[in-house]
Formats: structure tokens, sequence, C-alpha cells
């Protein structure tokens, strides 16, 4: 078989089979032969090593299989559309959590800073000792500092569950199609263990600190005031000692 | 095709990721590369290479030679090198384990 023999006989195959820009692979073949040609090859030795020509075609051939899938597809864009959806509704309810978590975050960071350095814009902060002030701001920060831990992995967190569901996503359609599978990914950020380990301690060192200036800042409180309900006492929240 | 030019057809595929892994090639310089190593017919490259690529794992670019035609180059995409990663463990895992099996009947 010459080269434009074998060349005409694959275009036809390819014609015959509905196979997309055949014009593309006959020239691939083309080179082929080129190349096969300036290494000393004859014509008809490259053609037979290259294989039959109907038999190329029918590799070149996947619509078929597609055809034959097109009702299940349908159905699985079906049930992804709904399913996107929901995990919409989901991603907007944990970017919600998100949000109230690192304004929450803030907010200590504020009043913590202000009750450090005895300030009270608007009169927002109830007056009290500076002493017992203190005490608090440090237990405000902390918390603040426990908050924003807790924002950062949760953020983390959503980010790599979508980049999950986005995988599900495009597997599914992958498959519905006949296409190439890709392994699915955890739904839980992987971390390093010395990035795990160093949110673990933050987020540890800055809830203990918390807790322990607040019940310290309640007895230094209730000390100065000489009450237990010292906040009667200063007259917080209204209140107005008789 | 038999079952024998089936499963080759997978191996190869797998053979033309690893190949495309260490650097772009032409569509020839794969072919070449892969029937000096393992006995299969020329044109079997090809329609392996045009699958790769419906499946977006490789995608291809042109560019000039000196003295000659523009060459239609292919190269791995990050789907392409994230499903080489996988199908590669999952073909080592599965050659060491009929290696075993195999080198245990030699013992009887």
């Amino acid at each position: 078989m010459t080269k434009n023999e074998f060349l005409l006989r694959l275009s036809d195959a390819l014609r015959k089979r509905h196979v997309p820009d055949y014009s593309d692979i006959v020239g691939e073949y083309e080179q082929h032969f080129a190349f096969k040609t300036a290494d000393g090859f004859s014509e008809e030795e490259i053609a037979a090593k290259l294989g039959s020509p109907e038999d190329l075609a029918a590799q070149f051939e996947g619509g078929g299989e597609e055809k034959r899938q097109t009702g299940r597809k349908t159905v699985t864009l079906v049930g992804l559309v709904f399913s996107d959806i929901f995990a919409g509704f989901f991603f907007a309810f944990l970017f919600a959590w998100e949000t109230v978590v690192a304004a929450f975050s803030v907010c200590s960071a504020v009043i913590g800073a202000c009750l450090l350095a005895g300030r009270s814009p608007w009169a927002l902060i109830p007056p009290l000792p500076f002493g017992c002030a203190v005490v608090f701001g440090i237990s405000l920060a902390a918390l603040a500092v426990f908050s924003a831990a807790g924002c950062v992995y949760f953020a983390l967190f959503i980010r790599q569950l979508m980049r999950s569901y986005g995988r599900f996503h495009k597997n599914t359609l992958a498959s519905a199609s006949g296409g190439a599978v890709l392994p699915p990914l955890s739904a839980f950020p992987r971390l390093s263990p010395q990035a795990n380990r160093r949110i673990r301690t933050v987020a540890l060192a800055a809830l203990t600190l918390f807790a322990v200036c607040f019940v310290l800042g309640i007895i230094v409180s209730m000390i100065a005031a000489g009450a237990l309900e010292f906040w009667h006492a200063w007259g917080w929240f209204g209140y107005v000692p008789n | 095709m038999g079952v024998n030019a089936q499963y080759k057809k997978g191996v190869l595929e797998l053979c033309v990721l690893s190949l495309l892994k260490r650097r772009d090639c032409y569509g020839y310089e794969i072919s070449d590369y892969l029937s000096r190593r393992i006995d299969i017919a020329d044109g079997t490259v090809y329609p392996i290479l045009r699958k790769l690529k419906s499946e977006g794992l490789v995608t291809t670019y042109m560019q000039e030679e000196s003295g000659g035609p523009p060459r239609k180059y292919y190269s791995l995409t990050s789907l392409g090198r994230e499903a080489y990663a996988a199908q590669r463990a999952e073909y080592l895992e599965f050659a060491r384990a009929v290696n075993a099996l195999l080198e245990e009947d030699e013992h009887d």
C-alpha cells in the first residue's frame, strides 16, 4: 500500500464512521509518513507498520457510546441542577456562619482594646475600675484570637468542601458523558501536621486565657465592688443603686 | 479488537501520559518512542492521543520548526497530571500484585 492509498482509505473509513475533524487525523498520519520517509523507510513498510486504516478508523470512533447514553445524561443533568441548588443554600448558610464568627471576633477585639485602653466610645462600656477593665480586656482579646482561629479553620473547611463538591459535580458530568473520572476529594481540609498543631495550640491557649481571665475578672470585680452582684453596685444595665 | 489489544491500549494510555509528563511532545515522537519499546502497530498511538484530548487530559498547540511545517505538540493539562498520578499508582499496585502471584507459581 502506498502513502496515498493508505491516507485515502483512512479518510474514507473515518468519514463513514462520522468521526469529527477527520482531515486533522489524516494530517497526523501524513506527518508520520513524512518523518518515517526521512528515516529511510519505504511507503510500503511504513503503511504495513501503521496497521490497517479501517482498524485505525474504528479506534477513533467514540461517538456511538455517547449517543446511547443521552437519556441517562439528561436525568443526571436534572439531578445535578437540584443538587446544585441545595448545595448553594448550604454554602450560603456556611458563609453566613463564617461572617458571624468573623464579626464576633472583630467585636471582641475592639471591645478588648477599648477596655485595655480605658476608653468607652459613646459610653457603650459600663463604668468599672481600670484594674478590672484590664483583666476583662485581656479575656476579650483572647476570645478574639480564639474566634479568629476558628474563623480561619472554618474558612479552610468551606473552601475544601466547595472544591470537593466541585469535583463531585465534574465527575458526575464526566461519567454521564463517558469521560474521564478523577478521584474524589476529601471534604475536610488536609493541613500539614505543623499547621494543624499551630492552629490547635493557638486556639487552646486563647480559650484557656479567656476562661481564666473571665473568671478572674469577675472575682476581682466582686472584691472591688464589695458585692457579689457587682454590676448592681456599679449601676450597670440601667440599674440605679438605692 | 481482541481483549489483549484492549488491555494494551489501556496501558499505552498510561505510557503516553508518562511521556508527556516529562515534556511536551509531537505525535510522531510519541509513536516512535513507544513502538521502539513496546510491540504495537505504529498507528495506534494517534487514536489514544485523540481520546486523551477529548477527555481534557491533554491539550495541543502548533509550533513552527526550522525548515519544516509547524508541528502539533501535545501537552498535559492539570487534569491530565492528576489523572496520571492516580492511574500510575493504581497500575503499579496492580502490577506488583500480579508479579507476586506469578512468582509464587515458580516455587510449586
